[in-house]
């Protein structure tokens, strides 16, 4: 096998991980602080994309920039989202609030296939996303590299706001104990609020980055909220520097099989939920 | 009559005022709408085939495990009939037994390993076996399972034309008759296997499993073997369906056999209709169909945007279906008639 071939996948999965990374964060965000597994989570992340599409297509609005547009809106949905629906199930059984997610997860894709198709969409002709630096053979675009860097700095901050900041510290403790945090005088419901809001932006800005690196389709959702969950599983629940490494784990895996195994690329996503399940079963014996 | 006759014929009536009822509903659709009927036939054939998904669900729910691999079984059973059907092996019906067997030693292989898992972690277990599955389906050799582009299948119906007695639609009449009776009888079938874990020891069993596992065990329940009896029942009614469907359509592919909407029907349906109830799910597939079919007639993708709304809106609204909801009502009213307030547990 050739050895650059394989150090092609080694650095394409090492990119990959970013996005998967920040994907995930959001999620663990709201699994962690809300203790809401939210099947709708690569809803949000998908929509930024499409935000970023429509823009693009009607105002000529570069996708770097339309970030600016994107980030508060997925915010505002994510706030809204909460306040109309799963502020009311916190207190829910489960599997109410798991049906819950998943039911807004299906209205949310199918209200973008009314409105885009099922077809994928690209956003072409922007100069930079076809810009890429060859070194020794291996081939490194300017897209990925900024959206890894991107991602690896909005985790990091999201890690240190967490340990640092007054919201941060909050949301924390709010996860913590949440009977307690409120009586030191904490808004619960405010928190909440917040983390679920941060969680939807965060995913949306992974969105947007998915828009300029390949060509979505209003699907693509709820495959990144598996691999958002598996990722948070494998990382431990609440473990926001596990999602690193577990990202880089499931990245590599995919970018490996794809690149080594002949016809990878359709079996690429089998080996991923592959790892999911054996992920899942194998935690499961060894806890019991 | 001893309360146990008369809980008995509770049951066994309204079972039987609906098998008749089927029985005698091509021939009476045919007599008032003539050539309309085809696919009035096709529409209620629909509808029974959501009420055999959700029901079947629902069985599985009742020891609380929330299944995303309805779809899985369905998928499968499609495949056995399809296989089968194209190596030729003894007579086409046979496939349909043969899938529904399949879908049980699947569920079995399945429900052991994920046994320990519970909550969405078993769920997102059981969507990621789905994923495998169309995969490695997806990847057997062309000439076995037709890999990606799928495969025909044969018809389990061809009634033969008879120019002097007939008129054309007559045979589209009859072959859809023909999937009509199977879909009836197989929900039959479920509705059995359903009352029976609702109306025997299992129905306790498997509500203590649901609520509480280590209490079920303290009391003699076994959840492991529970969990499993549920699993096999479950599946074994959707590999049929997934077959017989596989049939009716004549056509098989990787996407549509394990398509996830099939598991999203299976689990709104009864969630909308009333959990844990043998009605509820069946209730649910009746009007479901029916707000599926106009949907479906005015959206060409994203139709699947009706079924999100009802499950977000029996979440928030009516949590416990429509089957709980109109309960609930008649409580009250006769809890104000007596003049008191109680407190009924589910039924």
């Amino acid at each position: 096998m050739d050895p650059i071939l394989i150090l092609q996948a080694v650095v394409s999965g090492v990119l990959a991980s970013g996005l998967y990374a920040l994907v995930s964060v959001g999620l663990a965000l709201a699994i962690g602080v809300i203790g809401i597994v939210n099947f709708a989570h690569g809803e949000f992340f998908m929509i930024g994309a499409f935000l970023t599409y429509q823009l693009f297509v009607s105002f000529g609005v570069d996708p770097v920039l339309s970030l600016l547009f994107v980030a508060p809106a997925l915010f505002l949905l994510g706030a809204v989202l909460y306040r109309t629906t799963i502020q009311y199930v916190l207190e829910a059984p489960e599997l109410n609030q798991m049906l819950l997610t998943f039911g807004i997860g299906i209205v949310l894709q199918n209200l973008a296939l009314l409105i885009w198709g099922g077809d994928p969409v690209s956003i072409s002709g922007i100069a930079y996303r076809s810009v890429g630096f060859r070194i020794g053979g291996i081939s490194v675009g300017l897209v990925s590299l900024v959206s890894f860097a991107i991602s690896i700095v909005l985790v990091g901050s999201l890690y240190l706001a967490l340990s640092r900041s007054r919201t941060g510290r909050a949301m924390r403790a709010v996860a913590q104990n949440r009977i307690g945090a409120s009586l030191v005088g904490l808004e619960v419901n405010r928190v909440y609020l917040v983390a679920f809001a941060l969680s939807a932006l965060l995913a949306g800005i992974g969105g947007v980055m998915i828009a300029v690196i390949q060509s979505p389709t209003p699907t693509i959702g709820l495959a990144f909220t598996l691999k958002a969950f598996s990722i948070v599983v494998l990382a431990g629940l609440g473990n926001i520097r596990g999602i690193l490494a577990a990202s880089l784990v499931v990245a590599l895996a995919e970018s490996l099989v794809a690149t080594l195994v002949p016809n990878g690329g359709t079996l690429s996503n089998a080996v991923f939920f592959a790892i999911i399940f054996l992920a899942l079963v194998w935690r499961s014996r060894r806890t019991a | 009559m001893s309360p146990n006759v008369r809980n008995r014929l509770r049951d066994l009536i309204p079972v039987l005022l609906f098998a008749v009822a089927l029985w005698f509903l091509p021939d009476l659709l045919r007599s008032w709408s003539g050539r309309a009927s085809v696919s009035y036939l096709s529409l209620v054939t629909n509808g029974l085939g959501l009420a055999v998904l959700a029901l079947s669900w629902d069985i599985l729910a009742r020891t609380g495990q929330l299944s995303l691999a309805h779809a899985a079984f369905y998928g499968a059973g499609a495949y056995v009939t399809a296989i089968l059907a194209r190596l030729e092996v003894g007579p086409l019906w046979l496939g349909i037994p043969a899938a529904g067997a399949f879908a049980v030693l699947l569920a079995l292989g399945l429900g052991v390993v994920t046994l320990r898992l519970k909550g969405i972690y078993f769920a997102i277990a059981t969507l990621a076996f789905t994923e495998v599955l169309r995969s490695a389906v997806r990847q057997l050799p062309t000439s076995f399972a037709g890999g990606s582009a799928g495969m025909n299948v044969a018809p389990l119906f061809r009634p033969a034309f008879d120019p002097e007695t007939m008129e054309r639609w007559e045979i589209a009449f009859l072959r859809n008759e023909g999937y009509f009776l199977l879909y009836a009888g197989l929900l039959l079938l479920t509705i059995g296997l359903s009352l029976w874990t609702r109306r025997s020891r299992l129905r306790p069993a498997f509500t203590a499993v649901r609520t509480n596992e280590e209490v079920a065990g303290v009391m003699g329940v076994h959840p492991a073997r529970m969990k499993l009896l549920a699993f096999a029942l479950s599946s074994l009614s959707v590999g049929m369906l997934g077959a017989i469907h596989a049939h009716r359509v004549g056509s098989v592919i990787p996407e549509g056999a394990f398509a996830v909407s099939t598991t999203v029907f299976a689990l709104v349906t009864p969630i909308f209709g009333g959990l844990y109830t043998t009605l509820g799910p069946i209730l649910g597939a009746g009007v479901l169909a029916g707000i599926e079919e106009t949907l479906k007639r005015n959206l060409a993708d994203g139709y699947l945007i009706g079924y999100g709304l009802v499950l977000v809106l029996s979440i928030l609204f009516m949590p416990r279906g429509i089957v709980g909801m109109v309960r609930g009502i008649a409580r009250r009213r006769r809890a104000a008639r007596a003049g008191v307030t109680s407190e009924g547990g589910e039924a």
